[in-house]
Formats: C-alpha cells, structure tokens, sequence
C-alpha cells in the first residue's frame, strides 16, 4: 500500500516537474528523459556481462529509420517511431550473428567497428541518408487535444509529458522482463556462463534476445529524438555520445534497475545545468571529467549503491524499532 | 605506375612506423594492468604539445623536447596507474570510465593553456632524399621510421633480456601465477604503465612537426589503435606490430587508389572479418578476452 | 498611437543622420561616456556557436571578436536605436556543434535572456535551432549559406557566402595564368567539403581548365596526407585545389606539396595561420598562392567601398589581445554581421528582429564588409537572404598576403550559373535537394 502511494507521488512529481523550471530546462528534461530509455535500454544489453560500443548508432538506426518512413511514405509518426524501433531490433538481429562470437573486449571493439560502419554508410550514401548533414526537417508529432490538455508538440512540456509516457511504457515493459524467467536466465548467463550452457540454455540466444530487445529500445528512443529536434545526422551518434551513455551506465551502477538512470540525470543535470549556470565555459568537461573519475574511485559500486544503503539503513532501523516495539 | 607504387610504399611505412608505436603502448598498458586505456590517444596529443612548448615556444633543440615528451607523458602515465588504475585494478569498466574523464580533462586544459586552434611546429629539416623525381623521402619521415624501428627492438631486448621484462611478460600472460612467483603487481603495472605512455607520447613528439596539432587530435589515433590491437589480439605485442604495418599498407594503397572515406570502410570490414573468423584476433589467446 | 507617431519621428530621424552616424560616432564618445546607459538600454545579442569541442575553432575566436567590437561600440556611444543609445551585450551558449543543444540554447536566450538577434556558425546546428526560429521569428544569422532554404525566412547569410565566392579565384587564375590547362582537387568528405567541390567544379569548368580525375575525398580524422598528395600530384597537374579544407589539413598537405617535389600553381579556399605554412614549405613555394581570407592589416581594405569598421585597428587589437597566431576568418566574420546588424537596427529605429530583417533587406541591397551587395540566392537556396557581391582574391606573395583584386560574384554567376547549378546538383547540394 505504502509503495503504491509512493509509486504515485513520485508520478506527481514527474507531473509537476516541468512546471517548475525555466524554458531551457524544460528543453534539457526533454532530452534527459528520452536518454533515459537509452541508458535503461542499454543496462538489459548489460545483464548477459556483454557491453556494446555500438548502442547509440542502433538508437540512431531508430532514428533514421523513423524520420525517413515518416518523411518519405508519410507514415503517422507514432507509427513510424514502432517501425523505427522494430528497423533497430531487426539490424540488431542481422548484427548479432557476426558479433556474438566474440566476447569480452573483443565484443566491446567489435560492436564498435560494426556501429562505425554503419555510421560511414549514412556519411557515404546521401540518398536516402543525406550524407553527412544527415536529414532536416523531420516530421514533428502532430499535435492534439485530449479535451483537458492540448498538445502542442513545439512546447517542451508537452513533448515531455509525451516522452514520459512513452518511457514509462518502456520501462514497465523492460522491468516485467527482467522479473520474467527470460530475465533471471539474463542473469544466469552473466554469471555462470559455462554452467548455464550445461544445463541445457542456449546462451547465445539469450544474448541475441537481450541485444535485440535492448537496440528495440535503443531505436525508439532515436525515434523520440528525431522527431523532436527535427534533425539528425551520423555525428548526433558517434562515439562521443557513446562515452557519454556508458559513463552514466557506470557512474550509476548496473546491479539495480534504477542505477543507469540515477547516473544519467545526476550527470546531465551537473553538466547542463549546474555547470552551464556557473558559468564555467572552457572548464565544463575538465570538471565533468574529474566527477566521472572521482565517482568511479570513491563509489565503485555507482551511485545506486548510496540509495541502496540509505534502503537497507532504514529497513535495518525498522526492523530495530520493530524488535523494540515486540519485546515490550 | 613503378613509381607511384614506390612513393606509397614509403608513405604507407611512415604511417605504419607511428601507429606501431601508439598500438603497442596499447596492448601494453592492457597486457599487464587489463585494463582499456581510453585516453591513449590523449598521451599522443600531450607528446605532441610537448613539442610545441619545448621546441616551438622556448627553441630548445628538438631532440631534447622529443626526450622531455616522452618523459613527461610517461610520468603522466605513472600518475594514472597511481591515482586511477591502481584503486580500479579489480573495476575494470571503472578503469575505462576513469580513463574516458581524463582524457576530458587532458582536452580542456590543453584547450585552455594553448587555445583551440592548431599550433604551429616548425620543421626540423626540410632536406629530401630524391630517389628519383617522383620518388622521394623526407629526411625527417626517415628518422621517424627509425626511430620507431629502434625504439620498438630496444623495447623487445627490455622484455626478453632484462629482470623487469621477464616479470612484464610474465604479469602479462598470467597476473595470479606471477604474484605467486614474487613479481609485484604494482611494480610492474607502473613500468607498464610507463612505457606504454611513453611510447604513446614520443609518437605525438615525432610526429608533432608533420600532422596538426590540436586539442582533439587524439581522436583520430585512437580508433586506429584499436583496430590494430584487436586485429592483432589484445595482449599480443608482436601481433600489434605485424598487424601495424600490415594495416598502413591497406589503409595507405586504397586511400591512394581510391580514396580515404573507402580506405576506413574497408579497414573496419577487415577488422569484422577477422573477428568473425578468429574472434580472439590474428595472435590472441582466448582467455584473455 | 501617440506612441506609435512618436516612434515613426524618431525613425526618420535616425535615418537622416545615419550617414553621419559612422564619422560622428568617435565624437559621440565623448558626448556620451559609456556610464550614461540607463539599466534598461541594453540590447542582449545571442552567440549560439560551439566553445568546446573540435568545432570550436569555428566559434570560439569569433566570440573573441565580438568581445571587441562590442566594448568600441559602447565606448563610442553604442547603437543608437529611435535617438537613444543602447549599449549592446554579448549572451553565450555553447552549443557543442550539437542540434539538441543549440535547440535548448536558442530556448534560453529568447526566452530567458531576451536577446534580439542570434548568431550562430549554422550547419549542423541550424536545423535544431530552426523550430524555435520559426515559432518565434528570431532573426538569425549562420556563417554557412547551405543552411538557407525557402522556409528559413527569418535566416541571413550576411557575410559568409561560402563556397560561392570560390569562383572568384579560379577567374582570376584563369584571367591572369591562362597557362594553366589542368587542375586536381581534395577535400573533406563533410558539409563544408561537399558543396565547396561542387563550386570549384563549376568554376574550373567556366574557365576552362580540365580536371584531370575526380575530387579525392578524404575522412575528416585524417592525419596523415602522405598518400593523398602522392596521388594527387601523380599526373603532374598544372593546379592543386584544395577545396575548403580546414587549416589542420592544409598545413600538412601543403607541407607534402613541398616535400614531394610538387612545383605547380596552388588554390584554396582559406590559408589560416599561413606564415605557418611558409615556415614549414618555403617562401618561394608559397609565392603566388591565391585564396580567399585577407589579413585585416592589409591597405586595400581601407578603401572606401569597405564597410568593415577599422579593420587594421581591429585586426591589430585582436593580435594583441588573443595573438597574432590566433587570427582566422572568423575572427572577424561575427563582428562584421553585427556591423550590419547594427546599421539595420538604426535604420529601423528598433530592435525586434522583423524590424530590423525588413530595414536590412530594404532595397534588396545591404553593406556587405567588402562592399555594397545584393541579397541574393533565390536560384541556389530558393531564398534571397544571402548578401553576395564583391569578394577579394587573396595571393601571397613574398611571405604575405596581397589582396590582388575584388571580383564580382554576381558578373561570375550571371554568365555561369548554370554550371553552378548543373554541379551543384550532381553532389545533391541544391536547396530542394537537401533531405
């Protein structure tokens, strides 16, 4: 009961946020949330131990799939943005049979190569990927009323409300996997590679069934951006942003579901925000940088591991007072 | 055409000398301490702006600034391994977080000290050997070749024939087995450490005069680098070499025949290719992966 | 309505001392020192272009500039806008050379620090920015023509016309060496690179000069130019183009010309830092070089048909506040729209953007910093809001830059245009090309 309610104060305050930042922050809660998809998205790839470099261009295969089908067949942009997700699973599954057999670091490069040659394909072949200055003009949400809101999709607010939804949706959905059977053996995969094999799973599907569910999500969070900023090009997925999505993942920390996401927004909010407000031009990545080191050397476990011990420091007090209140 | 052969075989074993270098200091650092040095190409940059300070601004000869480089950048690798690696040993995506912030820092105190833009190095020599009218070497890319030729056979005599090699090579292949045999981890994750970001900088140092020095030239190197050493098999030093030219001499005949948009698709098909047909590189062991 | 006749008196007013505006402006210092501003006579002017990052250099120094300008406007009065003086301030966003964070920088500098007008370097970042342009009629301005299309109505080019005045050059090698039968080119396979190549093309062919194969494209994390100028210079062409590389790649290719026995005529579109290329090849190879970025310091940009305001003492307060080595044609390209965009706001006796857009393009024609000049573009980005007209051809010569001559671009386009066009369109660079 407690957890619902809280459940349901924290979708209030989600609610409630945008109405209580300036324009500009709005535009950054925008972007925060749909890259929370791709770090949630990116922490299901996680679970078989596999890490890949090549998530973002999926999240960009999303991308560019979705504004070319709305722009070149007309297709309904939500409808597009499903298809785009699929375009991603679907070049996710093509790519798996060349990458699952490597492993480890091997992997790590791999997925790399095949993420930047997909990225020399946008660049070499301008139609229909536009070449290096990518697509324009991509088709935005069309606005409407639901009779107590009107979305008008230009707004950050309301594109926001849009995105959150979709999130949400998305991240129930990637919650209810990991908590499946399908999930546990994710787990199971990571840590007993060998037994699991024994034991009669098929490991390598697992891994090709995380890496595809998780590029699915990776695409329709490419398929949120696109359709908000209305543009996109192969350097809005190089591997720059990469680091970015694998720091938060690390910085998080990947053993709870929340970990990514906590490492996502406490990052981007330092570095957009606080940072930007300080008024630190040139300095803004030499101190990102020293956070993200800092933060890896005196919270090895992520940032989810303070939340985890603030958790059990508060059940340990319960149970404590519980205890008291029993022997009295 | 004999000519033309001629002039890219020279140009393709200049190119291959300086990636030879950054890829082993590479598979080094990674050999011994298994961990990814994201800010590698980074250490290449420092070499670079210790040109640039050194030679350019304060006109001390240019092989004592080569020398300050690549001590210098090596001392920073020792900071590293000291204030970062060392704490993450056990965290290896620690270690790569860790490393992809200092590379950031390493960018904006470089952009703030020199400015964003290009620096200027002022040639060492201007002199070319003319082999015939189309065919000719510079003298400077001729030391730099041999420089990187001398610098990599004194490295492998330093790991066949002295104490600290032995102990490298013997963390490298199996750290648990050589801290049982007495070898200090620490001591040789820092000679580690050091030479791989020494090599790393004496490469920016010697290449500092020919390319642009700027900021984020690091970039540019890095990807390369990691090509080779997966190509080669991580772990594998002889493999980041061979693989080094072999790489150069691809990547050099196509961007020359074709062009250089071609000649990075064609280099990143090989490097799938050979990952598909043996996944742990050309001279990999697979558990080191 | 009394207001609204109150500002048309002070309109006209303003527009009949205009002319005297640029000699009396020195004078006004004195008459009114830089304290007298009220708090609200503050007109906000946004720079929306990368700090950090690998495209700084793109924006970065051109901030450096408008710091300068700003501080002489001011302390010469500021900009006089219906009689009262503004002074002016500068408003920063980083954008990265990112489409998501030039979106929200546009956002927070309307509609959060109010500034009237936006500069940004384009490309790129335009299409991020152009929603927030579109809904609430910011007037911007990109360094990048290619960003101009038929919807983009509240968008100027005012003085970059990049890559169009490329053809300047070649006319004049044409004009001056008409030996030269065959050229080559290179360039970087990116949105600067693309629609440069295609210009030049045009320009070779209206001269009549043969290329010997097609442009050689190369990444832009090249590092070595070792193979591309072998390749290059293998059939002994009479002209290397370098398209509009980026200083980072003219140095070195310049330096292999040098290395690799290379004797021939060289062109490109810019040569920043060019007494680093002569330090690194020789005077005698630089001699004769033509391209397209005059120093500041050079005489010729003291005539009078020169609207760049002290550009010798401006180049020289640059060099010594930022170096002399820091110096490069965005140096002063920022400053030089905000010369225009200043003489617009005067003109309008305001400062909202649809005022000053329109005081701008009256006449269809506007003072570009090398000369009066149209608004133009209709054929190439099916809008008139890039100002073209006279460019200078640059040539070293003994170790400096010279500028040899100003050429007309319009004359160029109205007897070769279709050429233009014709390669525009086969590199997919025309505006209803662009996807």
């Amino acid at each position: 009961m407690t957890k619902l309610a809280a459940l349901l104060g924290f979708g209030a305050i989600l609610l409630a946020l945008p109405h209580a930042l300036s324009f500009s922050q709005q535009e950054i809660l925008v972007f925060l949330t749909i890259n929370v998809l791709v770090v949630a998205s990116y922490r299901l790839l996680t679970l078989t131990g596999e890490w890949s470099l090549g998530h973002v261009v999926i999240m960009g295969v999303g991308a560019y799939a979705s504004a070319l089908l709305s722009k070149r067949l007309g297709i309904y942009v939500p409808a597009a943005m499903l298809l785009g997700a699929g375009t991603a699973a679907m070049v996710a599954l093509a790519l798996s049979f060349p990458l699952f057999r490597m492993k480890g670091f091997y992997f790590l490069i791999g997925s790399f190569a095949a993420g930047e040659i997909i990225r020399l394909l946008w660049k070499r072949f301008r139609e229909p990927f536009g070449g290096p200055k990518g697509i324009k003009k991509i088709d935005p949400m069309p606005d409407f009323d639901i009779g107590v809101y009107v979305f008008d999709f230009f707004e950050p607010i309301s594109y926001y409300y849009f995105a959150l939804a979709v999130v949400g949706v998305s991240l129930w959905v990637m919650w209810r996997i990991e908590r499946s059977p399908v999930g546990l053996t994710f787990h199971a995969v990571h840590w007993q590679d060998r037994l699991a094999e024994a034991s009669g799973v098929n490991v390598r599907a697992y891994r090709t069934l995380a890496f595809v569910l998780a590029s699915g999500f990776a695409g329709l969070s490419g398929a949120l951006l696109a359709h908000y900023i209305g543009t996109i090009n192969p350097n809005s997925f190089d591997v720059e942003q990469m680091v970015f999505v694998l720091t938060w993942t690390i910085v998080g920390g990947t053993a709870t579901f929340y970990g990514p996401i906590l490492g996502c927004v406490v990052l981007t909010v330092l570095n957009e925000i606080v940072l930007r407000e300080a008024g630190f031009e040139q300095m803004r990545p030499l101190i990102y940088g020293l956070i993200m080191i800092l933060s890896v050397l005196f919270m090895p476990k992520g940032l989810e591991s303070l939340v985890r011990g603030a958790l059990s420091r508060r059940n340990a007090n319960r149970k404590m007072t519980g205890e008291t209140e029993a022997t009295e | 055409m004999i000519e033309l052969l001629a002039q890219t075989g020279l140009n393709a074993l200049y190119a291959a000398s300086y990636t030879a270098l950054v890829a082993v200091g590479l598979v080094l650092i990674f050999g011994v301490m298994g961990v990814i040095n994201f800010a590698h190409g980074e250490l290449f940059m420092l070499g670079a702006y210790a040109i640039v300070a050194v030679y350019a601004d304060w006109n001390l000869p240019y092989l004592v600034a080569v020398a300050v480089g690549m001590t210098f950048v090596g001392i920073v690798g020792l900071g590293m391994e000291r204030a970062f690696f060392r704490p993450l040993r056990d965290n290896p995506l620690g270690g790569l977080v860790a490393s992809i912030g200092f590379l950031m820092i390493l960018q904006a105190l470089v952009s703030m000290g020199f400015g964003v833009r290009m620096e200027h190095v002022p040639p060492v020599t201007q002199d070319v050997i003319v082999i015939t009218e189309k065919v000719r070497l510079p003298v400077f890319r001729l030391a730099v070749i041999l420089a990187a030729v001398v610098l990599l056979a004194s490295l492998w005599a330093f790991l066949k024939k002295t104490r600290f090699g032995w102990a490298l090579r013997a963390s490298a292949q199996d750290p648990e087995a050589a801290a049982l045999q007495g070898i200090s981890i620490n001591q040789t994750a820092r000679i580690a450490m050091f030479i791989g970001a020494a090599l790393a900088g004496v490469a920016g140092a010697l290449t500092a005069p020919l390319i642009s020095v700027n900021p984020h030239m690091g970039h540019s190197v890095i990807v390369t680098a990691f090509i080779v050493i997966i190509v080669g098999g991580i772990g594998s030093l002889e493999g980041a070499v061979i693989v080094a030219v072999a790489y150069a001499f691809v990547h050099t005949f196509v961007t020359t025949f074709f062009d250089g948009v071609i000649a990075d698709i064609v280099g990143l098909l090989l490097l799938l290719a050979v990952l598909i047909v043996k996944p742990t590189g050309l001279f990999g062991s697979a558990d080191r992966a | 309505m009394v207001a609204k006749m109150f500002k048309n008196v002070l309109t006209r007013r303003s527009l009949l001392g205009s002319g005297a505006a640029v000699a009396g402006s020195a004078a006004a210092a004195t008459i009114l020192p830089s304290t007298a501003f009220a708090q609200d006579k503050v007109v906000k002017i946004g720079f929306l272009a990368p700090l950090t990052g690998p495209v700084a250099a793109w924006g970065k120094p051109g901030l450096d500039g408008c710091l300068i300008w700003g501080e002489w406007i001011n302390a010469a009065g500021g900009i006089n806008i219906g009689g009262e003086a503004h002074a002016v301030e500068f408003v920063a966003y980083d954008n990265e050379y990112d489409p998501a964070k030039a979106r929200t920088g546009a956002t927070k500098l309307i509609r959060e620090d109010g500034v009237k007008f936006i500069m940004m370097l384009g490309g790129d970042t335009w299409p991020g920015a152009q929603p927030v342009a579109d809904r609430t009629g910011m007037l911007f301005s990109t360094l990048l023509p290619s960003d101009l299309s038929p919807d983009t109505t509240t968008l100027i080019a005012p003085c970059e016309v990049h890559p169009i005045y490329n053809v300047t050059g070649v006319e004049w090698l044409a004009n001056n060496m008409p030996e030269l039968k065959t050229a080559v080119m290179c360039a970087q396979d990116d949105a600067l690179g693309l629609p440069s190549v295609a210009t030049y093309l045009a320009a070779f062919e209206a001269a009549g000069i043969e290329m010997q194969y097609a442009p050689l494209l190369f990444d832009p994390a090249t590092t070595d130019f070792a193979p591309v100028v072998t390749r290059l210079i293998s059939g002994n062409p009479d002209i290397v183009c370098l398209d509009t590389c980026y200083a980072d790649y003219v140095h070195p290719i310049c330096e292999q010309l040098f290395q690799q026995g290379y004797g021939g005529q060289v062109i490109s579109c810019t040569a920043d830092f060019y007494q680093q290329i002569v330090a690194k090849t020789s005077e005698e190879f630089m001699e004769g070089f033509v391209f397209q970025f005059p120093d500041f310091d050079d005489p010729a940009l003291n005539d009078e048909s020169i609207n760049f305001q002290m550009p010798n003492e401006f180049y020289a307060e640059y060099a010594s506040r930022y170096g002399a080595d820091q110096w490069g044609a965005v140096s002063w390209e920022y400053a030089s729209i905000m010369d225009l965009w200043k003489a617009g706001a005067e003109k309008a006796g305001s400062v909202e953007p649809d005022a000053v857009l329109a005081a701008m393009k009256e006449g269809g024609t506007g003072l570009h910093a090398f000369g009066e000049a149209d608004w133009w573009g209709k054929d190439l980005f099916g809008i008139d809001n890039a100002l073209v007209g006279n460019w200078p051809v640059v040539v070293i010569e003994g170790g400096k830059a010279t500028i040899k001559e100003f050429r007309s671009i319009p004359d160029w386009y109205a007897k070769h245009g279709e050429l233009l066009k014709k390669h525009m369109s086969a590199y997919g660079q025309m505006w209803n090309q662009r996807t």
